[in-house]
């Protein structure tokens, strides 16, 4: 089966200038871990995580720590969190996306996630965003053959 | 990338319809059918359009645990969806539908309350996919919050990108979407008439008003004409439009009629039928949708075939 025939069809996304505030909303209202960033005519141009936000609150050399306690406090959390809340999604958005063609094999498209450890990958035909899949497509598209 | 289709429905809603043999109010009945759908107008006509072998994209506004069932059903349907998802509840619509005595009772809710936020969000992601729209298809009631004039707001923004419009609605959302002149418009005259302060009047007085609305600028207008009939306006004359006898004999549920004319005259202008051609094939789909409870079209070849029981007679 090809991507375009398991994939989902929602196009929702948000476009660079859009605030992690309204990421965030829209991530809670529509009860998804990631959604793509899109420019005017709907090309996909990065992808915006539940991580790449909490990434966006925490300071700069946590990447380098392996030690999650050194993450500070729930309430320093929290005021860099709203710090961060205004900032443009274009600013902590991932830009190099993977990315699925609708003439994608399901088998591609499961390989690439698991080797890229991705819940959720935006679809595109001719760069425009047309759907996503989600594991869980992926496996319930599994499950039923 | 080929263009789409886009139908925006601002107040989606699930159908629900109970078929009740001889309803009554102030009893208690136990539905002898029932048929729970996705629905709203927009919604309604992408479901439509998909059985009539066209792709589209719906959009609008959806809310809670209806919300979540109308994605659901859309996302199983395989429907390119672009809905904002707002707090509260998208309406419930009931029907009860009653075979015995013919009659159709129905009950709608007024829809979640739309912030300006989520509002500003649906413009961003409408003008997002104009640029990539063949046709647009505005349908329905607004909810709360939504201002009366975001129709005319939308058809300007299409008229900006070329891209014709079709709108189906009512009240003062419709008054103010015909100042935007979109393409098409199809309205239930009872409604323009109370909206308008117009007495109602005879197929004269309901000629006029088509005529005032023709002479703004909108190419076709179809409205209500008796029951299942209707009056098209179209750029090459005015047309009464009804069903055979034995064919309204058999009907079962109007639920989306409309929806399914509407549908119909879009795939019909998109493949640049001819006038009558256009106005039979679109009424044969109203029809096709009245002769089984489930929602929607049984194919295209169902509608075809029912296209020689449409009566189409030109005025003078």
């Amino acid at each position: 089966m090809l991507v375009g025939d398991l994939m989902d069809r929602d196009l929702t996304s948000l476009g660079e200038d859009a605030t992690l505030m309204e990421a965030i909303e829209v991530l809670s209202r529509h009860r998804i871990p990631g959604l793509p960033i899109v420019d005017a005519e709907g090309r996909v141009v990065g992808f915006l995580s539940e991580k790449d936000i909490v990434r966006a609150a925490l300071p700069g050399y946590i990447d380098l720590l392996e030690d999650p306690s050194y993450v500070p406090d729930m309430g320093q959390f929290k005021v860099r969190m709203k710090r961060a809340s205004m900032d443009s999604v274009g600013r902590h958005m991932t830009k190099e996306v993977v990315c699925l063609s609708t003439n994608d094999s399901d088998f591609h498209a499961a390989l690439i996630m698991i080797k890229k450890n991705l819940k959720r990958a935006p679809v595109v035909k001719e760069g425009i965003l047309v759907g996503v899949v989600n594991r869980a497509d992926i496996i319930e598209h599994l499950m039923s053959e | 990338m080929d263009k789409t289709i886009v139908t925006v429905t601002m107040n989606p809603a699930v159908d629900i319809q109970y078929v009740v043999p001889d309803f009554r109010p102030g009893r208690w009945f136990r539905a002898s059918e029932v048929d729970r759908s996705a629905g709203g107008k927009g919604i309604n006509v992408s479901i439509i359009l998909q059985q009539l072998g066209y792709e589209s994209a719906a959009m609008g506004f959806l809310a809670g645990f209806s919300g979540e069932y109308i994605r659901d059903t859309l996302r199983r349907l395989k429907l390119t969806t672009n809905f904002v998802n707002v707090i509260g509840e998208s309406r419930t619509d009931v029907y009860i539908v009653d075979e015995v005595g013919h009659i159709e009772t129905g009950v709608a809710e007024a829809g979640p309350y739309i912030s300006d936020e989520a509002l500003h969000r649906f413009m961003k992601n409408f003008d997002r996919i104009l640029s990539r729209a063949r046709l647009v298809y505005l349908g329905g009631s607004l909810p709360p919050g939504v201002p009366q004039d975001a129709y005319k707001d939308l058809i300007l923004r299409c008229k900006e990108a070329k891209v014709p419009v079709f709108v189906d609605a009512f009240g003062p959302a419709l008054t103010a979407a015909l100042e935007g002149v979109p393409r098409v418009v199809k309205f239930d005259h009872r409604f323009l008439f109370s909206t308008l302060g117009y007495p109602m009047g005879d197929l004269d007085d309901v000629l006029e008003l088509v005529s005032k609305i023709h002479d703004s600028g909108v190419e076709w207008s179809v409205t209500t004409y008796r029951a299942v009939g209707n009056i098209f306006y179209t750029p090459e004359g005015i047309y009464l439009v009804d069903i055979e006898r034995e064919e309204k004999e058999q009907m079962v549920s109007l639920l989306a009629i409309g929806d399914a004319l509407m549908a119909g005259l879009m795939v019909a202008l998109l493949e640049n039928m001819d006038v009558e051609k256009a106005i039979r094939f679109a009424q044969a789909c109203s029809l096709e949708d009245t002769l089984h409870v489930k929602k929607g079209i049984r194919g295209r070849d169902m509608v075809e075939s029912l296209m020689p029981k449409i009566l189409v007679e030109k005025l003078d």
